[in-house]
C-alpha cells in the first residue's frame, strides 16, 4: 500500500521543496549583496567625486590646496613606471613562456623555474616591495621615489603573470601547425617565431594587459620604495621622484582637509576608468582573435 | 661626449652592419651538392649582433670602474690635498664637489669642494671620452669580426638560434633570481636584526611598541614581540574576512554552476571578478570613509562606548568582500571537476538539487575548496592597503571585533616609510615581519597546491 500521496508525504515533500527554494535564493542573495556591495562602492566615488573631476584637476599637479590639486602630475608618474615595467615585464615574460613551452627539456633546474613562477604569483605583493628596497635602493642605489625602480619592482611581480597566461595561449597552438613548419623546413626556432608566437599573442597580449592593470593598481610594494613623496610637478623622466596615482589616492585620503575626500573620490574615478578600460580591451582581444582549434 | 649618442652610433653601426653582410651575402653563389645554411637575414643578424653586444658589455664594464678612475685622478689632484683627513668629513666634501662638477648651480659651501670641481669636471670629460672611444673600437672591430665571418658555407642561422635559445634561458632564470632575491634580501636582513634582538623574544613576545628613536639596546626584543601583530592578522585575514568570503563565495559559486542559466552566468561571472579587478587602495578608502563610521555607529548602538573610527571589523569585512571572486571562482572550479555522474545518481534516487548540492557536490569537492580557501587566506594576510587604511596602528591583543587591531603587513608598511635609519633593530624587525609573513603564505600555497592537484587527480 503505498503511502506517497499521504497528507504526512505530501507535507514532507512541500519542506523539501521549500528548503531547495530557500537555497536557490541564498545563492542569488549572496550575488546581489556581492553586486550591491559594488554598486554602492562606485556610487560612493560616483557622488563625492563626480563634481571636482574637470580640466583643472586632471591637467594639475598634487598641491596643499585642495582646489588646486590635480591629478596629472601622478597620472604621468602612473605611465613612466608601467612604461618601465612593460619594457622589462613583457619581454622577459613572453621569453621565459616560450622557453618554458616549447624549448625546456625536463630537469631540475626547469622544474626549478617553474616552482619558482608558480610560487612567485601567489608571493604577498608588499614582499617585492621589501625586495626592491633592499635590492634596487639598498644595494644598486638606484634612486629612492623614481619610476625606473617602481617599474622594475612591479615588472618582478607582473613577470610571472605575462609566464602563466603566455604559456597557456602557447600551449594552445595546435601540434599541427609546428609540425607543418618543421616539414618545410624550418627550424624549430623559426617555427616558433614565425608561426607559434604570431598566434599565441593576442592571448599573451589578454594576459599582459590583465597583469598590467593589477600593478597600475597596487600600491603597497610602492610604498616600500619610498614613492610617497609629496611631487607637486610631473616628473620629467623615469629617474625623477615622482608618484603613481594608486598612491596620490593614498596620500589625499590621509589629508584632514575635507576638500580632499572630493580629490580623492575623483582620483579614484580616474583610476578606475583606466582599469576598466584596460580590461575592456582585453575583453576585446580575447573576443575578436581567440581561436578556437 | 653624451651616453645617449655614443649609444646610437654603436646600433647605427650594428644597421650598418646587417646591411653590408646582407648586401654580400645575397650574391653568394649555392655551392653544388650543398644545403643552403642560412637565408641573408640571418647573416646581417649574426653581424649587428657581433657589433652590438660586446660593445654594450664594453660600455657596461667602463661605467663600472670609470667613477673609481675619476676618484684616483682626483685624489691625485694638488687642490686635493687639502682634503679633511678624516674619512667622513672628506666624503661630505667630496660628495659636494661631484655634486658642484655635474650642476653648476649646485649649492656647495665648502671651499675645497668649490675648488675641486672644475677638476672632477675635467676628469669625468677625460675618462668619459676613453670609454666612448673605448666602445667605438669594441663595435669597430665586432663588426669587421662579423664581416669577415661571412662565407657562402657559414651556418649563421644555427649561430644565431645558439644566441637565442641563450636569451630564452636568460629569460626563465629571471623567475629564479628573483626567487633568490626575496628569500636572500629578508634573510640577510633578518639575520641583523636577529643578532640585535632574541628570536624567542620576537616571536613570542606579547608587547609590540615599536620605537624608531630608542637607543639599540640589549632589551629592544621587550619592545618587539610580534604576537598582537600575529593576532591582529590571523583575526582579520583569516576569521574576519573569511567570514563574510566562504559563504558569499561559496553561495556565489553553486548559484553560477548549478542554478543560473549559460546566459545569466554569462554576465553575473564578469560583474563578480569586477571586485577582484579594483585595487586595494580603493577598497582601502572605501573601508575607513564609509564602512568604518557604519560599524562605528553600530558599536555605539549596542552598548559599546569609545568605540573608534578604525577598526578590525571594517577592514576584515571590506577585505572578505575583495576575496569573494576568489573563493568563488576557487570553488567553482572544484565543483566544475565532481564528475557528472556522482551528480546525475543522486538527482536519479529523488534528491532535490539542493540536497545533491549539499549531501553530494560539496562533501566531494571539499578538498578543493579547503584549499582555495587556504589561497585566499595567504592572499587575505598579504594584504596591505586596507588595514593600512582602516585598521589602525595600535597592537591589540583582543577578540574584540570593534577595537583597533594591526597587522604583519601594516607594521612592515609604518616601520620602512617612518624616519627611522636602516641600521636600527625597529627598522629592521620589518624584514623579519617580512620573513615571517612570506614563509607563512609560502607553506599555505605549496599545501593548496598539492591539495588541489591530489583532488584532481581523484576524480581523472
Amino acid at each position: 500500500m503505498s503511502n506517497w500521496q499521504s497528507p504526512e508525504a505530501t507535507a514532507r515533500l512541500n519542506k523539501r521543496y521549500a528548503a531547495e527554494r530557500r537555497f536557490k535564493l541564498l545563492g542569488l542573495a549572496a550575488i546581489v549583496l556581492s553586486m550591491l556591495f559594488l554598486a554602492v562602492l562606485l556610487f560612493t566615488m560616483l557622488k563625492n567625486g563626480i563634481s571636482g573631476l574637470d580640466w583643472s584637476f586632471l591637467s594639475g599637479s598634487d598641491s596643499t590646496d585642495p582646489s588646486t590639486a590635480g591629478v596629472w602630475s601622478a597620472v604621468k608618474g602612473s605611465i613612466l613606471t608601467m612604461l618601465v615595467t612593460l619594457a622589462l615585464a613583457f619581454p622577459m615574460g613572453v621569453l621565459a613562456a616560450i622557453y618554458l613551452e616549447e624549448f625546456a627539456p625536463r630537469s631540475r633546474w626547469v622544474d626549478w623555474i617553474e616552482v619558482s613562477i608558480n610560487n612567485l604569483a601567489a608571493v604577498p605583493s608588499i614582499i617585492f616591495g621589501l625586495l626592491g628596497l633592499a635590492v634596487f635602493i639598498q644595494f644598486l642605489h638606484l634612486p629612492r621615489s623614481s619610476p625606473l625602480v617602481g617599474g622594475m619592482t612591479l615588472a618582478l611581480m607582473t613577470m610571472p603573470v605575462i609566464v602563466i597566461s603566455g604559456r597557456n595561449a602557447i600551449k594552445a597552438v595546435p601540434p599541427s601547425i609546428r609540425d607543418a613548419a618543421l616539414a618545410v623546413g624550418a627550424s624549430k626556432v623559426q617555427t616558433v617565431f614565425h608561426h607559434v608566437l604570431p598566434l599565441a599573442l593576442p592571448g599573451i597580449l589578454t594576459g599582459t594587459i590583465i597583469g598590467m592593470a593589477r600593478a597600475l593598481g597596487e600600491t603597497a610594494p610602492l610604498l616600500m620604495i619610498g614613492m610617497r613623496a609629496f611631487v607637486s610637478t610631473p616628473p620629467g623622466g623615469v629617474s625623477d621622484p615622482s608618484s603613481v596615482l594608486p598612491m596620490q589616492i593614498f596620500l589625499w585620503s590621509d589629508e584632514v582637509d575635507q576638500g580632499f575626500v572630493q580629490n580623492t573620490s575623483a582620483a579614484i574615478i580616474v583610476l578606475l576608468f583606466v582599469l576598466i578600460a584596460m580590461n575592456g580591451v582585453a575583453i576585446y582581444l580575447r573576443n575578436k582573435f581567440e581561436t578556437r582549434w | 661626449m653624451p651616453i645617449s649618442f655614443v649609444l646610437i652610433c654603436v646600433f647605427g653601426l650594428g644597421v650598418i652592419a646587417w646591411a653590408i653582410s646582407r648586401a654580400r651575402s645575397a650574391h653568394f653563389a649555392p655551392v653544388a651538392g650543398k644545403l643552403k645554411l642560412a637565408l641573408p637575414g640571418h647573416y646581417g643578424l649574426y653581424a649587428a649582433i657581433w657589433t652590438i653586444v660586446p660593445a654594450l658589455l664594453a660600455a657596461w664594464i667602463w661605467s663600472l670602474i670609470s667613477p673609481g678612475l675619476v676618484h684616483g685622478a682626483i685624489l691625485a689632484d694638488p687642490a686635493a690635498a687639502q682634503l679633511p683627513a678624516f674619512e667622513f668629513e672628506r666624503n661630505t666634501v667630496l660628495n659636494e664637489a661631484f655634486a658642484l662638477a655635474n650642476n653648476p648651480n649646485a649649492f656647495a659651501s665648502d671651499t675645497i669642494a668649490q675648488q675641486l670641481a672644475p677638476a672632477i669636471a675635467a676628469a669625468q670629460a677625460k675618462f668619459g671620452w676613453i670609454g666612448a672611444a673605448i666602445t667605438l673600437i669594441v663595435a669597430l672591430s665586432g663588426l669587421a669580426f662579423g664581416y669577415t665571418r661571412i662565407k657562402a658555407g657559414f651556418p649563421a642561422r644555427s649561430r644565431i638560434e645558439r644566441i637565442v635559445l641563450g636569451a630564452l634561458l636568460l629569460a626563465s632564470f629571471v623567475a629564479i633570481v628573483t626567487t633568490v632575491g626575496i628569500i636572500a634580501s629578508l634573510i640577510f636582513e633578518s639575520a641583523r636584526f636577529f643578532s640585535m634582538v632574541n628570536p624567542i623574544d620576537f616571536l613570542f613576545g606579547t608587547n609590540w611598541t615599536p620605537d624608531t628613536m630608542a637607543s639599540a639596546s640589549s632589551d629592544m626584543g621587550n619592545d618587539l614581540g610580534a604576537v598582537p601583530l600575529f593576532w591582529g592578522t590571523f583575526f582579520i585575514g583569516a576569521v574576519i574576512a573569511m567570514i563574510v568570503a566562504i559563504p558569499f563565495g561559496l553561495m556565489s559559486a553553486i548559484y553560477l554552476t548549478q542554478y543560473a542559466s549559460p546566459r545569466a552566468r554569462r554576465i553575473l561571472k564578469p560583474m563578480l571578478e569586477i571586485l577582484a579587478g579594483i585595487p586595494t587602495v580603493v577598497y582601502g578608502y572605501f573601508a575607513a570613509l564609509t564602512a568604518a563610521p557604519i560599524i562605528r555607529d553600530l558599536a555605539n548602538a549596542i552598548g559599546i562606548t569609545n568605540a573608534s573610527t578604525e577598526s578590525a571589523l571594517a577592514a576584515g569585512l571590506v577585505m572578505g568582500v575583495m576575496i569573494i571572486p576568489f573563493v568563488s571562482s576557487m570553488a567553482d572550479d572544484s565543483i566544475a571537476a565532481v564528475p557528472q555522474a556522482m551528480r546525475d545518481g543522486s538527482l536519479a534516487m529523488g534528491a532535490t538539487t539542493s540536497e545533491t548540492i549539499k549531501k553530494v557536490l560539496i562533501p566531494a569537492a571539499l578538498p578543493g575548496i579547503v584549499a582555495g580557501v587556504m589561497l585566499a587566506i595567504s592572499r587575505a594576510i598579504g594584504e596591505t592597503m586596507i588595514v593600512y587604511m582602516a585598521a589602525g596602528a595600535s597592537a591589540n591583543l583582543s577578540a574584540n571585533p570593534f577595537e583597533r587591531m594591526t597587522t604583519v603587513t601594516y607594521q612592515i608598511a609604518a616601520l620602512l616609510t617612518g624616519e627611522g635609519s636602516f641600521d636600527h633593530p625597529t627598522t629592521l624587525s620589518a624584514f623579519a615581519l617580512g620573513l615571517v609573513l612570506f614563509i607563512v603564505t609560502l607553506i599555505l600555497n605549496i599545501i593548496a597546491l598539492r591539495v588541489v592537484k591530489r583532488f584532481r587527480e581523484a576524480y581523472e
